[in-house]
């Protein structure tokens, strides 16, 4: 029998798995999208409330950018590729 | 005189209705045309072809990526005036800041992750913004003054009209808030035949009619 060595222990300290933290979508302002179409894409793409939208939209506006969505990173990646191909200007990240 | 759009009927009748005279919908699709002319890709990434090298097909799929795209021409054609264009904006790499922005980075942390979404996506988004607009040109090539469309059509034109506002403005040098107020000062002391001018008013006409569309659509939306 033998004990099993420290670096072992090391090992499997390296081998935990991060548990899966929530990704996040950004749209970022500027200057060329329109304020209702900002709106418009957050009501017909997510679903969302015009009430909801349009805090999202005037947050984007306000502040820059703002988070519009939050999942898995799959699930962020749809959403960044559909609000691009809507031509505004979203990114995704781990939400930190 | 053109009239934006309004919303026309209900349910399956429904229409979004403008008024726009064959010199309006002469410049909106030739801009179309030159937006999806930009999407474009150079070689488009094609399958395998029998006989074709590895090496050949690695080549090919670079060209599908948009690097080493050289729009530097067709910017003059468009906009004789370069000087629109500050020389910053070219700092992108090979790619064209125009088609930057229509396909931005997606990952401002992770260059890696940016560039595997690119691989995953880009060729999907070029196509369907290039469908918007080929949609889009079909209902402007029609005769007569009205447009008319469906939702359907009202939704691809909506972001059709992003799309050609975004190149434009890119164009114009529109990157943050403060350029439209420095463009806008800048534009007193130009002559009225200066290109920057005649695309101002073409950016500033584009932009009224999609509020018009986005009013008209989100209106739709309200209505269920």
């Amino acid at each position: 029998m033998s004990i099993a060595p420290v670096e072992e222990e090391v090992t499997s300290t390296d081998g935990l798995v991060d548990p899966d933290l929530p990704w996040i979508t950004l749209v970022w302002n500027d200057p060329v999208n329109l304020m209702s179409y900002v709106t418009f894409v957050f009501q017909s793409y997510f679903g969302y409330s015009r009430e909801k939208s349009e805090k999202l939209m005037m947050d984007v506006h306000v502040e820059g950018r703002a988070v519009v969505s939050n999942g898995s990173r799959e699930k962020m990646e749809i959403d960044t590729e559909a609000l691009q191909g809507y031509g505004l200007w979203a990114t995704f990240q781990k939400d930190t | 005189m053109a009239r934006g759009f309004r919303r026309r009927g209900h349910g399956k009748n429904l229409r979004y209705a403008a008024r726009l005279d064959p010199l309006e919908r002469a410049v909106i699709a030739g801009l179309m045309e030159q937006v999806v002319e930009l999407l474009d890709p150079p070689s488009p990434v094609a399958g395998p072809v029998s006989g074709e090298s590895d090496f050949d097909h690695i080549v090919a799929g670079l060209g599908g990526l948009g690097m080493g795209v050289s729009v530097a021409a067709e910017d003059q054609d468009v906009w004789p005036d370069a000087s629109s264009v500050p020389a910053d904006a070219r700092s992108f790499g090979e790619l064209d800041p125009a088609l930057q922005r229509l396909l931005p980075a997606a990952n401002r942390e992770d260059e890696q992750a940016s560039a595997e979404f690119r691989r995953l996506t880009e060729a999907g988004l070029r196509a369907r913004k290039a469908a918007n607009l080929e949609l889009s040109l079909k209902a402007l090539r029609r005769e007569g003054n009205a447009v008319e469309v469906d939702a359907t059509v009202a939704h691809a034109m909506l972001v059709a009209l992003t799309d050609v506002r975004l190149v434009l403005g890119e164009r114009l040098g529109l990157r943050d808030d403060e350029d439209v107020d420095a463009l806008h000062s800048s534009l007193a002391g130009r002559s009225d035949d200066d290109p920057v001018v005649h695309a101002h008013a073409v950016y500033d006409f584009l932009t009224w009619l999609q509020e018009t569309l986005a009013e008209a659509l989100l209106g739709g939306l309200e209505r269920g």
